[in-house]
């Protein structure tokens, strides 16, 4: 049977053949597939520490954000495929604000608008500049920058009027370095490590911050994660600030007393003289 | 050194409060004045809230004027009966000065009217002090004797009913004009964290004909616990008081207050009192000025305690 094995052989060269040039011309889907199925980057962050005790000395801290993207794809840190943007936002505080008219000349509060939550402190921290991480809307999706911080008016507000109180928020708040964006703060140290320094300035208000990182590969978001600070009062500042608050007649008393026991010991020391 | 202020809720200098409470100290020291007027205008350039400022400022009284009332307790010059008159218009005025500033921090006003309130009182006090002082020195240079105005014998308040006899002072007089003045300085003690010795010792003067000698002491005795009454209420009411920052003060100007009576003692008087005078409208031209001219920023915000 040689024509029939010769047939056979024939064919199952063909099929060979076939198969080979199958693969050749799959190779490109088969990698394309593989990439696929590489599992996803996702983003963890910590911070140096969680809890940051505000005492009578407290004259601001530094905390240290730092985090790694798992599944990293970049070999070094110098390959720049990633950018991270970290947010930090302090507790909603329920404000007045006031604008001040000229009146018989003099200036004069006017006008006033309560707000439910203006938020004490808001920083974003970037590898680069926002505009060249993501587009805008992409961004606006996370809520990441000024003008997505929902302050809460107590009454609604028209569109104008709206803006012209917000605005005027952020710019006091950051003329008090409370609500800053920093373009470079964040660093990749490593394939997957990156590590920012944030500052919380003195006049920053006590309470629990949320901090949520973002992960950016070539404009498009990844991943997200958060995590939060406690900023809380200490040592004999809380103990006075929250006596004041918590019993406020016997604190008035006793800030009396401590003044008599002044003035009786200031008669005693310079009587002699 | 940095220290952070639990109420007025900023950090400041340790020693730049030392320094403010011993320079004011001082200048209480060499002038016999008790140095609220000058003080709370300070605490208010150097950013703390106007409100708390003026709460702290009536707590830092209580120690000054405690260690002077003592002084002068012992030199038997105090009328204790004037003075508890004067005490219970003081109260009155202190619980309605506490009202009105809770009301107008509400209303977003306190700042304007603890400003206005300094520039009124400050210009007249310092013009008034000017004028007095350039007169002496003129006086004095042409060899004149200050001559002291006799106490007339009859005025229109002698007409008033509830006439109380005060024989530490040798007067019988209605208690309705003392319980008038002790109100207005409990209403200033209230709003512009001051002693009102200012305002009361002039008026125990010329309005009441009260002997010099018991006028300062008697004063001191009343500012002594109006300001001890405003600091509770402010407390209660308002929550501005920062015993923290009052306690730096108060442990300055005590230093400040010795140096300033020995220096006192040294110097001349008259031009003394010029130059306080001048330091006196220079601190209300500073304070007008933050008035009338335009803010670099036309809004502000205020935290409201306890919401959510």
């Amino acid at each position: 049977m040689p024509a029939f094995a010769g047939k056979a052989c024939s064919r199952l060269a063909r099929a060979l053949i076939f198969a080979g040039g199958l693969s050749i011309l799959m190779a490109p889907v088969g990698v394309a597939l593989a990439e696929v199925h590489l599992p996803p980057e996702t983003i963890e962050a910590d911070i140096s520490t969680h809890e940051v005790a505000v005492e009578t000395d407290f004259a601001g801290v530094h905390v240290i954000i730092f985090g790694a993207v798992a599944n990293s794809r970049q070999r070094v840190a110098e390959d720049g495929l990633y950018d991270v943007v970290l947010v930090l936002q302090g507790p909603g505080e329920r404000s007045t604000m006031r604008k001040k008219t000229h009146v018989a000349g003099i200036w004069i509060n006017t006008d006033s608008e309560t707000f439910e939550a203006i938020p004490s402190y808001y920083a974003v921290v970037s590898t680069r500049p926002l505009d060249e991480i993501a587009d805008a809307s992409e961004l606006d999706k996370l809520g990441i920058g000024f003008r997505h911080l929902n302050f809460r008016p107590v009454r609604t507000l028209s569109p104008e009027r709206a803006k012209e109180y917000e605005t005027s928020i952020v710019r006091i708040k950051r003329s008090q370095n409370l609500y800053r964006i920093a373009n470079v703060g964040v660093a990749f140290i490593a394939s997957s490590l990156f590590r920012a320094s944030v500052d919380l300035p003195a006049n920053v208000s006590v309470g629990e911050f949320t901090v949520k990182a973002h992960l950016f590969r070539e404009g498009r978001h990844l991943s997200s994660y958060s995590t939060t600070l406690d900023l809380s009062r200490e040592g004999v500042e809380r103990v006075i600030h929250s006596f004041a608050f918590d019993y406020p007649f016997l604190y008035g008393v006793l800030a009396v007393i401590v003044a008599v026991l002044a003035g009786l010991a200031s008669t005693a020391i310079f009587k002699r003289r | 050194m940095q220290i952070y202020l639990p109420i007025a809720e900023l950090s400041m200098n340790i020693l730049l409060i030392f320094a403010m409470g011993g320079s004011v100290g001082f200048l209480s020291g060499v002038f016999g004045v008790g140095g609220g007027f000058l003080m709370t205008p300070l605490l208010i350039f150097s950013g703390i809230p106007p409100a708390v400022a003026v709460a702290t400022e009536a707590n830092q009284i209580v120690a000054s004027s405690v260690s002077g009332a003592i002084a002068q307790w012992r030199r038997n010059n105090v009328d204790i009966k004037l003075g508890t008159v004067l005490l219970v218009g003081g109260v009155v005025g202190s619980v309605i000065g506490v009202q009105i500033v809770k009301l107008l921090r509400q209303l977003g006003q306190i700042d304007l009217i603890i400003s206005l309130s300094y520039v009124s009182f400050l210009s007249i006090v310092g013009s008034l002090m000017l004028v007095e002082s350039l007169n002496a020195i003129r006086k004095s240079r042409a060899g004149e004797k200050v001559s002291r105005r006799r106490a007339g014998q009859h005025t229109w308040m002698h007409g008033l009913p509830l006439k109380m006899r005060f024989p530490r002072s040798k007067l019988y007089i209605s208690a309705i004009p003392p319980m008038v003045i002790g109100s207005v300085v409990g209403l200033l003690a209230a709003i512009m964290g001051v002693g009102g010795g200012f305002v009361m010792v002039p008026a125990m003067i010329y309005l009441l004909r009260v002997p010099t000698n018991v006028v300062v002491g008697t004063s001191l005795f009343q500012i002594m616990f109006v300001t001890a009454v405003t600091t509770v209420l402010q407390a209660t009411q308002n929550q501005t008081v920062d015993a923290l920052l009052a306690l730096l003060l108060m442990s300055g100007g005590v230093i400040g207050a010795q140096l300033g009576v020995r220096a006192g003692q040294r110097l001349k008087g008259e031009q003394l009192r010029a130059l306080l005078a001048l330091l006196v409208l220079a601190v209300c031209a500073r304070l007008g000025m933050t008035l009338v001219l335009e803010p670099n920023e036309l809004y502000s915000f205020s935290r409201l305690a306890g919401g959510h």
